[in-house]
């Protein structure tokens, strides 16, 4: 039996689908978070696999709590996850946040994230009706910081994010973003 | 949708947790009461706590549900049900009451149906209770429900936690 919690509408983009997290993406997100790789989202060498466990949980649980949520990555034609991103707002959380994570080391570097990004971004402005949103990059995620630039994002200075080395990049408006 | 199993005994409802919950939690979380089970928490914790609450369901395909009085209006009391994170050593029989839910048998109540889950639906053959051993409460429930002790675990935040082994799938009456 696997439950069925809300339905999570699926996305896709010319070379990915992006889906709900469901208990499989475990095998790959595990690894991810209990390395140096995750260390600008929470993760880290130092941490074990039940902290792990917690962390795929969550992904899951924030679906059913705000009714959006992060998509796991999965390139067609294959049915191993790369990586989770989209509209991100735990409690704590100053706005409503667009986040990415790529779990595998191997999918960088080939565009996946910004395909991905571009689709949310959009699905967050007309379907979730955001008006603005953000995106909360650690000052040192130099790989990040490229990402945003390349949607289009700027540093909002009169923001803050929930950690203290936090930069918020801003994403332009819908309107600039569909033009 | 949701595909979460609704339960319902003589006075109650056990229903999938929801956002709506989120305030009876914080009651809890922000009390003393919490400490058996980690607590006191911030919002934050608390906003990732229910998430995992939802989230086991779907990590192990069931989980633990929210207990309310059926046809009064839908106050969250609490969590019981199958419970088996990954830093524990098998799955369990779970109950957590909050705020003034407590002495009315609300939680043997939703225990055993819980623990009927578990053996008839789930197809478990042994359950456990997981128990503070100065949590005397959730000791009296154990015995109420017919539990044994046998052993004990220690967990990394929640220090010894004592197995209180249920009795066995033939000896519960169905």
């Amino acid at each position: 039996m696997i439950p069925h919690l809300v339905d999570i509408p699926q996305l896709e983009t010319e070379r990915l689908i992006l889906r709900g997290p469901q208990a499989s993406d475990f095998e790959v997100l595990a690894p991810f978070v209990m390395s140096d790789r995750a260390s600008f989202i929470g993760g880290g060498a130092d941490k074990d696999i039940t902290h792990a466990w917690r962390v795929l949980a969550i992904l899951s649980g924030h679906w059913h709590l705000r009714g959006y949520g992060v998509y796991v990555l999965q390139p067609k034609g294959s049915d191993t996850p790369i990586g989770s991103m989209g509209p991100w707002n735990p409690e704590g959380w100053p706005e409503p946040e667009l986040s990415w994570t790529i779990w595998d080391a191997e999918a960088e570097g080939k565009g996946y994230a910004f395909e991905a990004m571009t689709e949310i971004r959009r699905y967050a402005y007309e379907v979730l009706g955001w008006e603005t949103a953000v995106s909360y990059i650690d000052a040192a995620n130099a790989r990040s910081i490229a990402l945003a630039t390349r949607m289009g994002c700027t540093v909002d200075e009169s923001a803050h994010g929930p950690h203290p080395d936090d930069v918020v990049y801003r994403h332009p408006p819908l309107a600039e973003v569909l033009a | 949708m949701t595909t979460i199993p609704t339960l319902t005994t003589e006075r109650l409802t056990l229903r999938a947790p929801m956002a709506a919950d989120f305030d009876a939690l914080r009651a809890f979380h922000s009390s003393d009461r919490s400490h058996f089970v980690g607590g006191p928490f911030t919002e934050a914790e608390s906003f990732d706590y229910l998430c995992k609450v939802i989230g086991h369901w779907t990590m192990r395909g069931y989980g633990r549900w929210v207990v309310t009085l059926t046809g009064a209006e839908d106050r969250p009391l609490g969590l019981v049900g199958p419970y088996y994170p990954s830093d524990w050593p098998e799955p369990e029989i779970a109950w957590t009451l909050w705020q003034g839910a407590e002495g009315k048998g609300i939680a043997t109540e939703a225990a055993r149906a819980a623990r009927s889950f578990a053996y008839e639906t789930l197809g478990w053959t042994t359950a456990v209770s997981m128990i503070a051993p100065k949590n005397v409460r959730s000791i009296a429930l154990a015995e109420r429900l017919g539990c044994t002790r046998e052993g004990a675990f220690d967990h990394e935040r929640f220090g010894r936690l004592d197995m209180w082994r249920h009795p066995a799938r033939a000896e519960v009456p169905a």
